[in-house]
């Protein structure tokens, strides 16, 4: 079950975006990145900055947002034709995208919805992403999305859900701790034990971001400063077992150079991973 | 007409006249090219990727630019605002590190003088005098006296055109055709505006360098929507002397407006380049979002 298991391992990375692309560029020691799949071409130039990120030999990683994979139909062939051409372009070891959907009936959400924790929603995912893989040469990790709420209707909980996508399709997995503690504490639930009940050996990376609290409801909002709790929350996953990259997901309101290289280290010291800044 | 043909204007047939003519116009042409040239060359070995963003922007567009970016990096550093009434006032302290030029427009600001008025204060522009003065010797920006020696080529075409003005005059008076002669002289009138070159600013060698910063600072264009909160107060002063007052629109909308930058630019007299650097095309001010920290934006916090 574990053919694809990835065992390089990477450390600390960061999210690559065209606002902090100097900042990126300019971190001595990063050996990972993910870049939005949307935002890069397949065939004309790469965003600039990107190009001398590979010529160090910097991973960067495509990770998908519109792929919808969640979606009652299948996925378009040109979004998946692009997202496979964009690997090959990046000549990354893997992919990612969201068990989400992002449009139903020709709509489109213009964000990542959650779905419903169903057996039918698990076999609409397992065919997509069996569709994706047949598109792409490497192995595609599925990040679960944070969800304010849960459908009223579900019949499994977060850990089986997402076990029995990944069982059935062999896919990897992407951790958003800032999501497992987000949801953990909107619905009063002890992270810890998601964890305990997730395969970790199957986490290709983790997503580390920040968020804030609104009217006592956690937002895992990407444009704050990671929390401590989240922090400690990484000790615990990389006791159970560390995975091969852990990566900051900033998607706004950047702040001065300082705080995010604080943060970056702060999350290799949670890690136990050599600092990159 | 066969009385008029008594003879050649000054005893030289017309297609004689008009060889000699648009040859005497092509080794001028080519004698000032080759002139400025050697005169333009700058220093090769002289290194731009090691000035600072003032002086990167007095490379890319002038005093004007150069002013900007002075503006640009102590705004990014909280260090002044603008005002409803578009002064200048001081909103922080001054940061450390800065230049001659940021101490003057930071004084200035203390004046609160206008922003538009900024290049005229005498501090300001001695500083701006001694940023060019070392650009100057370091061979990068083009020598006064330099530019001047160029210039003396528009006294041969200014000559050119006087001939041709003559012979025009006689031939006339001649009856004889001139059609072919106004089309050389319009040449040679085009030529003598060409060679008047008053806003060249930088040398080749500052030419070839600036280009390779401009490329390794990609992430400071407007288009990146770069977040200049992360990259301090040097590098949105860099964006604005890479990527013209743009940058300044897309960093901090409000205070450009007050700043009058645009208008400046657009009234900009003298070295100027005039140049695609220093235009401020508005496209980029509709962006901008939370741009911009602390200090008086929006208007009335300058206490004034």
């Amino acid at each position: 079950m574990s053919e694809v298991t990835t065992t390089t391992s990477y450390g600390v990375g960061i999210g690559w975006r065209p606002e902090i692309a100097g900042f990126v560029a300019g971190l001595p020691g990063l050996r990972f990145a993910e870049v939005v799949a949307e935002s890069v071409h397949a065939h004309g130039d790469l965003p600039p900055g990107l190009p001398a990120l590979l010529e160090r030999g910097v991973t960067v990683v495509p990770h998908g947002v519109r792929l919808s994979l969640g979606g009652a139909e299948p996925v378009e062939a040109a979004r998946l034709e692009h997202f496979a051409a964009v690997a090959r372009r990046l000549n990354a070891p893997l992919v990612s995208e969201h068990i989400a959907f992002v449009r139903a009936g020709g709509v489109e959400a213009g964000h990542l919805l959650p779905l419903p924790r169903s057996h039918e929603a698990v076999d609409a995912v397992v065919a997509n992403v069996k569709l994706v893989q047949s598109a792409l040469d490497v192995p595609i990790a599925l990040e679960p999305i944070a969800a304010v709420f849960d459908w009223p209707d579900d019949e499994l909980d977060e850990a089986a859900f997402l076990t029995e996508i990944l069982d059935r399709t062999g896919a990897l997995l992407l951790l958003d701790v800032a999501n497992v503690y987000a949801n953990a504490r909107n619905r009063g639930t002890d992270p810890l034990e998601l964890l305990d009940r997730l395969p970790l050996d199957r986490v290709a990376y983790v997503h580390v971001a920040g968020g804030a609290e609104h009217d006592g409801i956690y937002h895992d909002t990407h444009t704050d400063a990671v929390p401590q709790p989240v922090l400690e929350l990484i000790t615990a996953l990389c006791e159970r077992h560390r995975p091969p990259a852990l990566m900051l997901e900033r998607d706004g309101d950047y702040p001065p150079a300082a705080a995010l290289r604080e943060e970056l280290d702060a999350i290799a010291k949670a890690a136990g991973y050599p600092t990159v800044t | 007409m066969q009385l008029a043909a008594t003879g050649d204007t000054w005893g030289i047939p017309g297609p004689t006249f008009l060889l000699i003519y648009f040859g005497a116009a092509l080794v001028i042409a080519i004698a000032a090219l080759v002139h400025r040239r050697i005169l333009f060359a700058g220093d090769r070995s002289a290194r731009v990727d090691q000035l600072g963003p003032q002086q990167i922007a007095f490379l890319n567009g002038g005093e004007q630019l150069a002013l900007y970016a002075a503006l640009g990096g102590l705004r990014a550093a909280g260090a002044i605002a603008s005002a409803s009434d578009k002064t200048l006032c001081q909103s922080g302290p001054m940061p450390g590190g800065v230049t001659p030029l940021d101490t003057a427009v930071y004084n200035a600001a203390g004046r609160r003088i206008r922003a538009r008025e900024v290049r005229a204060d005498q501090w300001v522009s001695a500083a701006l005098l001694q940023l060019r003065d070392g650009l100057e010797q370091a061979g990068l920006a083009i020598p006064r006296a330099k530019l001047r020696a160029a210039r003396l080529w528009v006294l041969a075409g200014l000559a050119l055109i006087a001939l041709g003005l003559a012979r025009l005059i006689d031939g006339v008076q001649n009856e004889k055709p001139v059609g072919i002669l106004v089309v050389a002289m319009m040449a040679a009138i085009v030529l003598t505006l060409t060679l008047n070159t008053r806003t060249k600013i930088r040398t080749r060698a500052a030419t070839k360098g600036l280009s390779a910063v401009r490329r390794s600072h990609e992430h400071l264009s407007p288009r990146q929507s770069p977040a200049y909160a992360t990259y301090g107060a040097a590098g949105a002063a860099m964006g604005v002397a890479l990527f013209g007052a743009a940058s300044l629109y897309t960093m901090d909308p409000a205070f450009a407006e007050e700043a009058e930058i645009q208008r400046i630019s657009a009234g900009g007299s003298g070295i100027g380049d005039g140049g695609s650097s220093s235009s401020c095309g508005g496209s980029s001010s509709s962006c901008g979002g939370g741009g911009g920290g602390g200090g008086c934006g929006g208007g009335g916090g300058c206490g004034g």
